[in-house]
């Protein structure tokens, strides 16, 4: 029993080391993620940063940006954790050499540690060049943290399902929007929240009860699309 | 006996819509009082479009225990008639909307979690059509179809309660008390099982219309 849970705690572990091992050989996915990410951010921030609107109107508008921002830099560089599998016919020796549920939480380690990675390097900048005043920074941080976990889980799964249908890129923001439209709506009314320095009440909770269920979801799931 | 219980379900619903109109007593305290009528059509389309829903959760997870193309269809069926349900649900709601509080559109939180799991529903369509091997469709689009049991709960539950609604109280309420004339429920109720009933005959009939298109798509050995 206890040998099992170790075995399956280093594939797990073996999968995430060898897609960082992967992403430092190209930098692709960190590449994709920042520049797309940054781009997006410098257009913002010149026309709705304080050069271009007023503060008050700002406070409203920004928060809802920074998670537009954030979707679609995702949108741009987590499809690759399973298309490339795919591209480089990998799948199918990662299919015989991993446990469906071990190579799911591989996957979503990586993809959580690039999407926290890009929060990190975005956010601050974001907050700089638009001059953002953050009330409650601490509730900010959580919601980066428990938002950021959602859009990865969600990505792993949706990633994985496109992998295996034609026109992926696409593909992908259809599929995944749906799903993040909750967590998205709840990630910036909690946003603003920390702008203007109301504590979320209630929201918090269900952000991390849907997170939860996105991941019992996905560990659930994961077999049956894997798995042909 | 098919025909019979058709013409059955076509009294039926000539029935409710007599009773909509001519038994059920007109509702107070609403600015255009014969617009509630409305009511008699508009909620059971969004019960239908979402017991189209949970059908096709049903016919997923049965596809994927037994895998037979036949639940396959019928889970894609059921969501294509959830989808048409649904956008019925809608534009009657936005409807009387626009007698009621003045716009057509809202952003009610129910106006947009049906938005919103009608968003997620089209998508699957657009999955399905995406793929063309059919087991592998199949697969794919059954266990989406699955991470709809996870996302539909928080848009029609969670999120109408976190944001104040316009909307009239549900009909069970959330003091879980039924609010209403007795009269009014009951037609309410026929009219809910009638477009039940509406929803598995029109299911029936396309996914035997599905089957006979796919086999004639089929070049015969």
């Amino acid at each position: 029993m206890w040998r099992d849970a170790s075995t399956w705690a280093a594939e797990a572990a073996a999968v995430f080391a060898k897609e960082w091992r992967c992403e430092f050989r190209t930098l692709y996915a960190l590449n994709t993620l920042a520049l797309f990410a940054f781009t997006t951010l410098v257009v913002v921030s010149f026309s709705l940063g304080p050069l271009g609107v007023e503060r008050s109107a700002g406070s409203a508008v920004l928060p809802v940006l920074l998670w537009i921002i954030l979707l679609f830099s995702v949108a741009a560089g987590l499809p690759r954790t399973f298309v490339q599998e795919e591209e480089s016919q990998t799948a199918m020796a990662l299919r015989l050499s991993a446990t469906p549920s071990a190579l799911f939480c591989g996957k979503l380690l990586y993809n959580l540690t690039l999407v926290l990675a890009l929060e990190v390097l975005v956010t601050p900048a974001y907050l700089i060049m638009t001059s953002l005043r953050v009330a409650s920074p601490g509730l900010l941080v959580a919601v980066l943290a428990a938002g950021g976990f959602g859009l990865a889980t969600g990505s792993t799964l949706v990633a994985a399902i496109i992998a295996q249908a034609r026109s992926k890129g696409t593909l992908f923001s259809v599929l995944s929007f749906p799903i993040f439209l909750p967590l998205l709506i709840l990630a910036v009314e909690l946003t603003r929240g920390a702008v203007f320095g109301d504590p979320g009440g209630v929201a918090v909770p269900v952000l991390l009860l849907y997170d939860a269920s996105l991941t019992v979801a996905g560990l659930m799931l994961f077999p049956l699309v894997w798995n042909p | 006996m098919k025909t019979f219980s058709a013409w059955l379900l076509w009294l039926w619903m000539c029935l409710v819509i007599v009773g909509a109109f001519f038994y059920a007593p007109i509702a107070v305290g609403f600015r255009s009082p014969g617009s509630s009528r409305i009511l008699f059509f508009h909620v059971p389309m969004a019960w239908t479009s979402f017991l189209a829903f949970i059908a096709a959760a049903v016919w997923s997870v049965k596809y994927l225990l037994r895998r037979n193309p036949r639940d396959d269809r019928a889970a894609d069926v059921a969501i294509q008639l959830g989808l048409l349900f649904g956008v019925l649900a809608t534009v009657t709601g936005a409807l009387w909307a626009n007698i009621e509080w003045g716009q057509y559109w809202n952003w009610d939180p129910r106006q947009t979690s049906l938005l919103a799991s009608i968003l997620f529903y089209a998508a699957y369509l657009g999955l399905r059509q995406s793929v063309e091997e059919p087991e592998k469709r199949a697969r794919l689009a059954a266990a989406y179809a699955l991470l709809g049991l996870v996302v539909t709960p928080f848009l029609f539950w969670v999120v109408p309660r976190i944001t104040t609604s316009l909307h009239p109280d549900p009909v069970v309420n959330q003091s879980g008390k039924v609010d209403m004339d007795a009269p009014n429920l009951q037609v309410l109720l026929a009219s809910g099982l009638g477009f039940a009933a509406l929803f598995f005959w029109i299911h029936n009939l396309q996914c035997r219309l599905q089957a006979l298109s796919e086999r004639r798509a089929t070049p015969k050995e």
